[in-house]
């Protein structure tokens, strides 16, 4: 009777345990179930500004400085269509959907050339992420954030970092030996999100029908919030716009 | 038993138990110098903080307070969590023996004094209210101390491995300049997480800010200095070149210069 009641208590604080972990990595609103019949969002992000001041060639061919040749990233749009790259598409306030997948392999920021390499990087709450360096001198990665565990660490040749991000938030990572070189992680608490690519084109799948709330993220132009209907088993396309002012 | 071994061997162990008494209640103020810090903010540490600190760091640290204006570096903003004298790895938040550390000894080279004109139990009460400020410390827990290894010996041999690592490894004298000035070609450029010019920290001085123990020299490369570029090389060195740096930096400091 004792051995009982004593495998008891051990199992009910094991199942605790499991129950306590769960809730400090899992966004609480957020419930995961099977999607079966989900919509798809399609669409794509447009910056209708003036770009000519980038790729004005003032130094007509001549060998530029780094500094100069890697300003250009915070703001990239496609010269055929106008899609901006790099910005980051999540539904707000969505309740309850697919599951929130951690990818096992970690997703990874290079530093190459004193640039990192992705410059916009969009992840769940509870991925790790590899850092890496792959210039033959010293660079340092640092984040200021409260809630996540801030890091400032010297990175030599091929070092590789791990960092795993659990809380919701937009975090900037910087070396501070090259002050231009930096990069955005975007952590979202739920799994329906997508970035842009070259052309300003974007995908979100499985999204059970309903309406929701669809927040653009770009670090220069800010955010855009747009009220998007699903259907099941449909696609719906929305479009972006940022205009110059 | 005869009754005067008896009598001796009572005597002896009386005599080893009073001793050991003795013993342990010498030693245990000095080994575990235990400061009590109270786990929730008090009324006596509010009214501390407001008439010691706030007028720096601010009603609600911010460190805003009307002297601050005047003052680089900045009073610490603790909303942040930031502490850059830590035992804790880069980034942890400080052991409360940490805060405790920086609040009696001071900061040499800011405006940060040794608040040892206030008596202990009134220094480790300002803990709590200083943890109060940031939401950090609810969400998060101190990582625990960083292992200090075993010193080694300065000599002519690890001086020039330290000086090697300066140079050519981990070229610290791109801010804190070659001769250790803190004229670095990217000193100029450098900024804290608040955003506020910060200057690379020149050795010459020999008052470090973090204390000038070699242990404390050698725990500043290890653990980083949160809210500042300065970044922790825990992952690029290992412990015995991180002696022989904290040798060669030390040994950057020039008397004659500081004797001024």
């Amino acid at each position: 009777m004792k051995s009982l009641s004593f495998f008891i208590i051990l199992f009910s604080f094991l199942g605790w345990n499991i129950v306590s972990s769960k809730d400090i990595l899992a966004e609480k609103n957020y419930i995961e179930e099977e999607v079966t019949d989900g919509g798809n969002i399609v669409g794509s992000v447009k910056y209708m500004g003036d770009l000519a001041m980038l790729k004005l060639d003032l130094y007509g061919g001549w060998e530029l400085t780094d500094t100069s040749k890697n300003a250009s990233e915070k703001l990239i749009a496609s010269r055929i269509n106008n899609g901006l790259k790099y910005a980051v598409i999540s539904i707000t306030n969505i309740a309850k959907g697919k599951k929130r997948l951690i990818p096992k392999t970690h997703p990874i920021i290079d530093q190459q050339r004193s640039n990192f390499i992705p410059h916009v990087i969009a992840i769940l709450a509870g991925t790790t992420i590899d850092i890496l360096n792959g210039d033959e001198e010293l660079h340092t990665v640092h984040t200021r954030t409260i809630k996540n565990q801030p890091f400032n660490l010297g990175t030599t040749y091929r070092q590789r970092i791990s960092r795993k991000f659990d809380y919701p938030e937009i975090i900037k990572l910087s070396c501070d030996i090259h002050k231009h070189a930096y990069a955005w992680i975007v952590i979202l608490d739920n799994p329906y999100f997508d970035i842009t690519d070259r052309n300003g084109y974007f995908e979100i799948c499985d999204i059970p029908a309903g309406t929701y709330k669809l927040n653009v993220w770009h670090e220069e132009l800010g955010n855009i919030e747009k009220e998007v209907t699903v259907y099941p088993k449909k696609i719906t396309n929305v479009g972006f716009v940022y205009s110059q002012n | 038993m005869k009754p005067k071994v008896l009598l001796d061997k009572v005597g002896l162990w009386s005599a080893t138990v009073v001793a050991s008494t003795a013993l342990i209640l010498g030693v245990a103020p000095m080994t575990a110098k235990a400061i009590n810090v109270p786990t929730a903010v008090t009324e006596d540490g509010k009214n501390t903080y407001k008439k010691y600190c706030s007028p720096c760091h601010g009603e609600e640290g911010k460190g805003d307070g009307p002297l601050a204006r005047s003052m680089l570096p900045k009073p610490r903003d603790f909303t942040r969590g930031a502490y850059k004298f830590r035992t804790t790895p880069s980034g942890s938040l400080p052991t409360d023996e940490d805060i405790f550390r920086t609040i009696s000894y001071g900061v040499p080279n800011s405006t940060m004094i040794p608040w040892d004109i206030l008596t202990e139990q009134q220094r480790a009460s300002i803990i709590p209210v200083l943890k109060s400020f940031s939401e950090a410390f609810e969400v998060r827990k101190p990582e625990p101390p960083v292992n200090v290894g075993l010193e080694i010996r300065p000599s002519e041999k690890s001086l020039a491995e330290g000086k090697k690592i300066y140079e050519e490894k981990l070229e610290c004298w791109k801010c804190h300049g070659v001769e250790g000035r803190g004229d670095g070609p990217s000193a100029a450029e450098q900024e804290d997480d608040f955003g506020f010019p910060i200057k690379p920290f020149d050795f010459t001085t020999g008052k470090f800010k973090g204390g000038n123990s070699d242990r404390d020299v050698y725990l500043r490369f290890t653990t980083g200095l949160n809210g500042t570029p300065m970044p922790s090389f825990a992952k690029e060195l290992t412990d015995e070149q991180r002696w022989c740096l904290t040798h060669y930096v030390m040994s950057l400091i020039k008397p004659e210069e500081t004797c001024k």
